[in-house]
């Protein structure tokens, strides 16, 4: 057969506008340009996906210690592990798959490269923020094995202006 | 003294001291040939061979302002003694004058000179000028002189090649080769092989045929080059009418190289299957893909011959297309696109995709869908329906919005909208999804230029040039690298800005609301770019101009690699490069500069007597003012725009200030000149060149112009042309006002106006123009 029509591949400098790109269509909050600029870094989990050659989707997370309190998807994307906390799980903080190419098993791939990831670095839990009213995502999220918290986190998206601004957690143990 | 003709006696002292610095001349070290000679000139001031030597120094020691000098200065004095021939030579050459230069080299030679490599030095001047007659002597006596290389018998083959005397040209190529035929080494194979070719091209070229094939065909052992052989042997067969053997060697050619559409063409005509029934010709190309099932000619040429309105059209149309979309090869829409001339062909190809889209787009790869949509907006474009491209390729873009492709279509439906400015930032939009991709940048890079936004276009095209160490971008690479392209776009951005701010000047001059301030930065700017866009126009002009001089080396180097053939195409091509599409893009930005500061000297000439002092002086001291601020700025922006490293004239002012101390219409007709022979069948070269000799009040050759200019636009059919009766009315006003005009002239030119154009002595000039107007 001949080679996988879906495959994942590295970030780089040159292909980072495709990253930006898929998450801007995608998924209704905003990244900042400093988060972009630092998933260029080396020690990143991040991969973007192919469909025939075209890029159509990406992943980036990182690992947490699941202890901290998180109140909002701005202090989230601040915060950067200190290198004294031994993390316990890794946290998803971007996952997109272009519309038309939903459905094709693409997703799953990256899923499947973080589950691969929280292998390599010794961690069983992986861990999102969902926007509630995305039932889309979160029907994806619990088909692949994750599981809803029973709490909402109050106000969670706020700043980023948009409608019944709360979210869910999700997480898979692995 | 030098003594009798030709013999320079080195009598005295001072030519021994002559002959010391010679060598040291030789050996490059010029200070210390200069110091010696200058010793000589003390004590003998009219030794002309110290002179002349003083003036090549003079040109190695950066005095290249007196060197010149010194060389007429010795050649006066003694122009029948060959050193100071040579010299005058040698400094001809380094000045790359090669006509003078072939001038004085030849006067050496004759003189008696016994330096022998003279004769091979002046055969690259001649060749440089194209003085093949001379040529001939020249490259024979060196020969005479060196037998015993071959180079220098090809040398003669190929002078006597380019005096299109062929048979002495196979005949030396035949003698040398009974020469060498037993020393032949392995290493040697190479020359052989392409001297041999030359040989038999030349034969074919003298009109003999079948001599050239039998030779072709005795030669077959020494011929390395199996392409060149095949080829020769089909065209040859089939122009001796020799079709069916002429098609056996064509379907060899083919097993070579299935892609190349010329040897299917040529194959057709060798089978004389062109004038058989279509279905012949499809069935000869169905069995041909079959050999060949990934090359693309048999299956899209039998689309170019099957009429729009053939049932088989259709099918075969579809067979070609639908499995590129399926596949999604980015090229699908420029594949037809040449069928589209046919406008039948072109509606089948459109109920194709439309009916592929309709039925069949839900059940395949996404990715079919945006390539799909991908070719119909391209398809929509070329119809000029740009509304219905901007859905489709909106659509496309809302589908896969990573699909670099996309947006270069875009933009290009923008641009056709006239919105440069969205165009080119759609452009940039694709182009940061993929940052190392070469065509994107190139293109996002050309949009900011047609966009006026030349800061950016340099900005993003600096990604992949050179950036030195200090300069702010890669804008001096672009000229060092000869990126003519980058370059013209440029010059036409900055016309476009100057022009800008020109009307904005004079809009501002008629509104009456007088604002010094604002007036005089519209004139700076106005200054600026049309300096800046001078220089980049004049930068591309002096790179054809080493693009010619670079021919230089090759007059000796080709024939000693043995590579006759392709030396003789780069002569060719060197003679035709002034109509290079962008050398001709440069002239024509070029000469509507120049006709405007025409006009502008014209202005000043008048105002002139008007121009009271008082209010220069008043300017004066405003200016200083503002000008301490300015420096910096300024400095700025010539780290932006220079073209080299210390250029003296970064921002052009001196291009122009020439220019308007000189007579500008004869500069330009220095310019356009080489179009007179190269290029004859150029709209520009008359348009240009009509212009120039009203100006001028050459009359009888502004006729001719409007005449040539006639044969290339009506392309000999019977129609007439608005363009021209407005330029018979022009010249003849002209004619009329001009009271200086010689009688005799006069009546030439009326003369010759009633014949070419019969109708402008019968009616009134407005019946004319209204006969003269599609």
């Amino acid at each position: 057969m001949a080679r996988d029509i879906i495959s994942l591949d590295d970030l780089t400098v040159n292909n980072v506008g495709v990253f930006k790109k898929i998450n801007q269509v995608v998924l209704p909050t905003t990244y900042s340009e400093e988060w972009y600029k630092e998933s260029l870094e080396a020690d990143q989990i991040v991969k973007l996906a192919f469909y025939s050659e075209l890029p159509v989707g990406a992943v980036k997370a990182k690992t947490i210690n699941s202890s901290h309190k998180i109140v909002s998807y701005e202090n989230m994307q601040q915060q950067q592990i200190n290198s004294k906390i031994i993390p316990n799980a890794i946290y998803i903080e971007s996952l997109a798959v272009l519309k038309a190419y939903r459905g094709l098993g693409i997703g799953k791939k990256l899923l499947q490269f973080i589950i691969e990831q929280s292998k390599t670095r010794f961690v069983h839990e992986i861990l999102l923020h969902v926007h509630v009213d995305n039932t889309e995502s979160i029907e994806w999220y619990e088909k692949q094995g994750f599981t809803k918290s029973q709490d909402i986190i109050k106000d969670y998206y706020k700043a980023q202006g948009l409608e019944n601004p709360d979210a869910y957690i999700l997480s898979l143990t692995v | 003294m030098a003594g009798k003709k030709g013999t320079p006696i080195f009598s005295s002292r001072e030519d021994a001291n002559f002959r010391e610095a010679l060598k040291l001349f030789d050996s490059k070290q010029y200070k210390k040939a200069l110091k010696l000679v200058e010793a000589n000139l003390k004590k003998n001031s009219s030794h002309s061979e110290s002179i002349a030597l003083k003036g090549c120094c003079y040109y190695h020691t950066g005095n290249q302002d007196e060197a010149e000098a010194y060389i007429l200065k010795a050649v006066q004095k003694s122009p029948e003694n060959y050193l100071v021939d040579h010299l005058a030579g040698i400094y001809y050459r380094s000045v790359e004058n090669y006509e003078e230069a072939a001038k004085w080299l030849k006067q050496s030679n004759d003189n008696g000179s016994p330096n022998k490599p003279i004769l091979r030095d002046l055969s690259f001047m001649q060749t440089q000028i194209r003085d093949y007659k001379n040529l001939k002597d020249s490259r024979q006596q060196y020969l005479e002189n060196q037998p015993g290389f071959r180079a220098n018998w090809t040398g003669v083959a190929v002078a006597l090649h380019l005096n299109k005397e062929y048979s002495n040209a196979v005949s030396t190529l035949v003698k040398i080769e009974g020469i060498i035929k037993d020393y032949l080494t392995e290493a040697d194979r190479y020359e052989q092989s392409e001297c041999v070719l030359y040989k038999n091209s030349i034969i074919a070229e003298s009109g003999d045929i079948s001599k050239a094939l039998e030779t072709l065909e005795s030669d077959k052992d020494e011929i390395r080059d199996g392409l060149s052989f095949l080829e020769y042997k089909a065209k040859y067969l089939l122009m001796l009418g020799k079709n069916q053997e002429a098609s056996v060697e064509y379907r060899k050619l083919l097993q070579r190289n299935p892609d190349n559409v010329g040897y299917y063409n040529l194959l057709e005509v060798s089978l004389g299957s062109i004038s058989k029934p279509i279905d012949t010709r499809i069935k000869l190309y169905n069995r041909l893909s079959k050999f060949y099932p990934k090359s693309d000619p048999p299956k899209f040429l039998p689309l170019t011959f099957v009429p729009g309105s053939h049932e088989s059209f259709k099918d075969l149309a579809k067979a070609y297309i639908l499995p590129q979309l399926r596949r999604g090869v980015p090229a699908t829409f420029v594949n037809v696109k040449p069928l589209y001339k046919n406008h039948k062909k072109l509606k089948a190809i459109e109920s194709i995709v439309l009916e592929f889209f309709e039925n069949d787009i839900k059940q395949l790869d996404p990715t079919v869908f945006v390539w799909t949509k991908y070719f119909l907006a391209q398809h929509y474009l070329y119809l000029n329906d740009l509304k219905s491209a901007s859905t489709h390729i909106d659509d496309a873009i809302n589908h896969s919005p990573t699909l670099v492709e996309l947006y270069i279509i875009k933009a290009k439906i923008l641009k056709h909208q006239k919105e440069y400015i969205k165009a080119s930032e759609i452009m940039n939009e694709g182009r940061e999804l993929d940052l190392q991709d070469r065509f994107i940048n190139t293109k996002a890079t050309k949009y900011y230029f047609r966009a006026n936004k030349v800061d950016e276009a340099i900005e993003c095209i600096s990604l992949f040039t050179k950036i030195e160490d200090g300069s702010v971008n890669g804008n001096k690479d672009l000229h060092l690298m000869q990126a003519n392209w980058a370059l013209v776009e440029t010059a036409e951005a900055y016309t476009r800005l100057y022009h800008e701010y020109q009307s904005k000047l004079s809009e501002l001059k008629e509104s009456e609301e007088s604002n010094e301030e604002v007036e005089k930065e519209l004139g700076e700017n106005i200054e600026l770019y049309r300096g800046l866009a001078l220089k980049r126009y004049n930068w591309i002009i002096k790179i054809f101009k080493t693009y010619y001089n670079d021919q230089y080396d090759f007059h000796s180097y080709c024939m000693r690699r043995g590579t006759p053939r392709d030396y003789i195409e780069t002569l060719k091509w060197e003679d035709k490069i002034h109509t290079t599409p962008i050398y001709i893009r440069v002239l024509k930005g070029l000469s509507n500069i120049y006709f405007e500061l025409y006009n502008e000297q014209l202005l000043a000439k008048a105002e002139e007597e008007d121009d009271s002092s008082a209010t220069k002086k008043q300017k004066n001291k405003k200016q200083k003012k503002v000008k301490a601020q300015a420096n910096k700025k300024r400095s700025e922006l010539i780290a932006k725009v220079e073209a080299e490293k210390d250029d003296t004239d970064p921002l052009g002012q001196k291009v122009v200030s020439d220019l308007l101390d000189s007579d500008i219409i004869e500069s330009l007709f220095v310019l356009i000149k080489p179009l007179i022979d190269e290029g004859k069948d150029l709209r520009l070269t008359w348009e240009v060149l009509f212009k120039i000799y009203l100006i001028q009040g050459k009359y009888v050759l502004a006729l001719q112009a409007i005449k040539n200019l006639n044969r290339i636009l009506s392309r000999n059919e019977p129609i007439k042309l608005a363009s021209i009766g407005t330029r018979v009315i022009e010249l003849s006003d002209t004619l009329a006002k001009d009271n200086n005009v010689n009688v005799a002239i006069a009546k030439v030119v009326e003369k010759g106006i009633n014949s070419a154009f019969p109708e402008f002595e019968q009616l009134s000039k407005s019946e004319f123009l209204q006969i003269y107007s599609k």
